[in-house]
């Protein structure tokens, strides 16, 4: 199979995941807040784990292009909340209905998507079983993303199904940015440490900016420790040593 | 002897090198709520960064060895942290939840200690050839670790000196474990990746129980998550290429 298809599957597959987030809500409804602080702690965990797999499997010594891409990635994160208003948004309010607030949510998502396409892109160029893996960790970081993004949307009075919809189309720049990232590091093998550098500042950023300070509003912080420390372990686990 | 004597004067060495950290603190001046949250969020990242770092160097000995005590080290904290809870802490002047974060902050880097001073003693046990680099790379290495503690302890009204000292101390289990772990290679290294798992699991704990929470009360979501990541990412690479 064509390279670019692979990453095309497996991107494909992880961007689906958000859907079946959607799904713990046709049991629960009002979903409780402290499940989506847990879920957010999960997805954080994962998150942690993959950023920690790009810096020690990706390349054998991180070369000071990979520190300016992580000073870019950083700075991208930062630099989308700061134009897209959302700085200092509370981005998982249930009570807030307005139609900007909605789309202000999806739009976060859509960009926090793009930052994991590169990931799943980078870590794909360095070899095709680490592609598969980040893009597992992904995927299953994406199952806990969707049930916070479901739990906002329908406690906005959108269904289940159509909030599962919402949360895959969120995912859709993953496969781009993906496929885009993966493309480019084909072409100009050069890229490959700047990419990675890129991925995990963005994804260690996201996890700070995103993640955690809605975490510590919906549940005690020993049990948000508690969940994101048990996520990073199960990546760290499955990563394995000596790579 | 002599070989012990120098294995432990070199890791003396390296634990005074941890009270260099405290010296950026002798020029701040104000201690504001917002400079304890940007503290706070400082030694976060450094204490982050230094833990993947160890995770890397522990699973690299084995995976199960070192997440097995990275459950131990969070089951470790949070025993400490009930005790704490149970106690009135005081902590020069501070009293309350100030002291509790201070001495827990204390407790967890001088746990980390022992795991550094194992992984120092079993890196000498291969030949002293390589000594001087260890030694210098250990205590360029322990400079930020002095400068996470200072971070806790100086926007909380201890003096520089006191960062310092601190620090010092915190790392004396370094020279202290380094001696045995050196005359005893063998059975040291296969309890390498469970220490060092141990002491990557109660700092992570410690991050995201402690210090991440405070810094978001005080500060701007941004500011804390540009500093915690920068400062992550900048002790990874200081110890990739120190």
């Amino acid at each position: 199979m064509d390279p670019t298809l692979v990453v095309l599957v497996y991107a494909s597959i992880a961007a689906a995941m958000g859907g079946v987030g959607a799904s713990p809500l046709l049991l629960k409804r009002p979903f409780p807040v402290a499940w989506i602080g847990w879920s957010n702690a999960l997805a954080a965990g994962l998150m942690l784990g993959a950023a920690y797999a790009l810096m020690v499997g990706g390349i054998e010594r991180i070369p000071l292009s990979g520190a300016v891409g992580a000073a870019g990635g950083i700075g991208f994160v930062f630099w989308t909340h700061a134009v897209s208003g959302t700085s200092d948004l509370a981005l998982n309010r249930l009570d807030e209905t307005s139609p900007e607030y909605g789309y202000r949510v999806l739009l976060v998502s859509t960009l926090h998507s793009a930052a994991e396409g590169v990931a799943i892109g980078a870590a794909m160029a360095v070899s095709l079983p680490f592609g598969v893996f980040m893009a597992l960790a992904i995927a299953i970081h994406n199952i806990p993303e969707g049930t916070v993004l479901s739990a906002i949307l329908t406690a906005r009075g959108v269904t289940v199904v159509d909030a599962a919809g919402l949360a895959v189309a969120a995912n859709v720049s993953q496969v781009l940015l993906a496929i885009v990232s993966f493309a480019l590091i084909a072409a100009a093998p050069d890229l490959l440490p700047w990419a990675l550098g890129f991925a995990v500042g963005a994804l260690v950023c996201l996890v700070l900016i995103e993640l955690l300070p809605e975490c510590y509003r919906q549940a005690g912080s020993t049990s948000i420790a508690l969940v994101t420390i048990a996520a990073m372990g199960i990546v760290v686990l499955l990563l394995g040593g000596g790579t | 002897m002599h070989e012990v004597l120098t294995v432990g004067g070199y890791g003396l060495l390296t634990a005074l090198a941890t009270g260099l950290g405290a010296i950026p603190f002798a020029f701040v001046r104000n201690l504001s709520a917002r400079t304890v949250a940007y503290a706070n969020a400082l030694a976060a990242g450094l204490m982050l960064g230094a833990s993947l770092g160890l995770v890397a160097e522990g699973t690299a000995q084995g995976s199960w060895q070192t997440v097995s005590g990275a459950l131990a080290g969070v089951v470790f904290m949070l025993m400490t942290q009930l005790w704490l809870r149970q106690h009135d802490v005081e902590f020069g002047h501070v009293h309350g939840v100030g002291a509790r974060r201070m001495v827990l902050v204390l407790i967890v880097m001088t746990v980390h200690s022992f795991a550094e001073g194992v992984a120092v003693g079993v890196s000498f046990g291969g030949g002293m050839t390589l000594a001087l680099v260890i030694v210098v790379a250990i205590a360029v290495h322990n400079v930020p670790e002095g400068l996470a503690i200072s971070a806790v302890l100086r926007p909380r009204g201890s003096t520089v000196a006191a960062c310092a000292g601190w620090s010092i101390v915190s790392s004396l289990p370094q020279p202290i474990m380094a001696v045995p772990a050196f005359l005893l290679v063998d059975a040291f290294r296969s309890l390498l990746p469970y220490g060092i798992g141990f002491a990557a699991g109660a700092m992570v704990f410690m991050v995201l129980v402690e210090l991440l929470p405070e810094a978001y009360d005080q500060a701007r979501r941004p500011a804390v998550a540009v500093l915690v990541s920068a400062s992550l990412i900048g002790m990874v690479l200081f110890q990739q290429y120190l």
